[in-house]
């Protein structure tokens, strides 16, 4: 659900930690800690591998000692901001299938899209990149749910103002979700960069507004663990 | 309407065109070569993630790079 999918999706080009989106049942967890096993992967920092931490929203970090994946970095979450249940996630989950026959599980792209509106600078080229991608490669013949996939998510004036000439009734629905596509449609370029700065600036502090308590507990976990015994 | 080369560059846009696997198999390139030349699997902190810790222990080395060195530098 991160990097490595952002590779498959056409956005990144390299990542070094692996990011994994799973359902946080009992059973699920015995088996990842399994996996978690074979890859002698020990949890770094906090929280701890616990369900609770989990289901709360927290992701638990892994680093790798074996030996064909030293150090590697492997992150696991089950419940991010925006984003729908897990169980959502992995009906819409897009299959990719390699040559030798390995399967890759990836979250939809517009469930990643969702999960990428983070208070983080890097996420927002991303997602920028990420629907890029998907806008050249189908924009000859689009169909209705990409059309307002690109209406809602598109980050680029140029491109929404492109999309808002050729498409003009299914963008007049979606102002109202998306006010800044009026600009779009008038061909207001300045202020419709104006106004994705502004909405970008929103969903950062809607991030950082739900990351406040869930940052208090990793803070009491982080002094518990260096408390002495 | 504006083309992917018009906007993001000819390199960007081939990336744009390959398919999902072929960005794999691209990636896996990289991977190949940044492993030969001795980097890290260890990302570099992020800082901004609610996740971020400073207490964490980290596999980086102390002067701050992976396995990578500069080892010529070119002169003025």
């Amino acid at each position: 659900m991160g990097g490595q999918a952002c590779v498959l999706y056409g956005a990144a080009e390299f990542s070094r930690d692996t990011d994994f989106a799973i359902l946080a049942s009992p059973a699920n967890l015995s088996r990842l800690r399994a996996a978690l096993a074979d890859l002698q992967a020990e949890v770094i920092a906090v929280p701890p591998f616990e369900l609770k931490y989990l289901r709360r929203g927290h992701a638990v970090h892994f680093r790798c000692h074996h030996p064909e994946a030293t150090n590697m970095r492997v992150d696991v979450m089950t419940k991010m901001r925006g984003v729908d249940s897990f169980s959502k996630l992995w009906q819409r989950r897009v299959t990719l299938r390699a040559e030798d026959g390995t399967s890759y599980e990836l979250m939809s792209l517009h469930d990643l899209v969702k999960a990428k509106k983070t208070q983080r600078d890097k996420d927002w080229p991303m997602i920028r990149r990420l629907v890029e991608a998907d806008y050249f490669r189908y924009r000859e013949k689009p169909t209705a749910k990409e059309l307002r996939f690109w209406f809602l998510e598109l980050r680029t004036p140029e491109l929404l103002s492109d999309l808002a000439a050729a498409h003009s009734d299914p963008c007049l629905k979606l102002t109202k979700q998306r006010p800044l596509l009026k600009l779009a449609a008038a061909g207001k370029q300045s202020d419709l960069v104006e106004a994705l700065t502004e909405e970008e600036r929103l969903e950062r502090e809607a991030d950082r507004q739900y990351w406040a308590p869930l940052k208090a507990e990793l803070e009491n976990l982080r002094r518990t663990r260096l408390q002495p015994a | 309407m504006i083309s992917a080369e018009q906007l993001v560059g000819e390199e960007q846009a081939e990336w744009y065109s390959l398919t999902p696997m072929e960005r794999w198999r691209e990636s896996s390139k990289l991977w190949e070569v940044y492993l030969a030349m001795g980097g890290s699997l260890d990302p570099e902190p992020d800082t901004q993630s609610p996740f971020f810790d400073p207490s964490a222990p980290s596999s980086r080395l102390v002067d701050g790079w992976p396995g990578l060195r500069v080892v010529r530098r070119g002169g003025v």
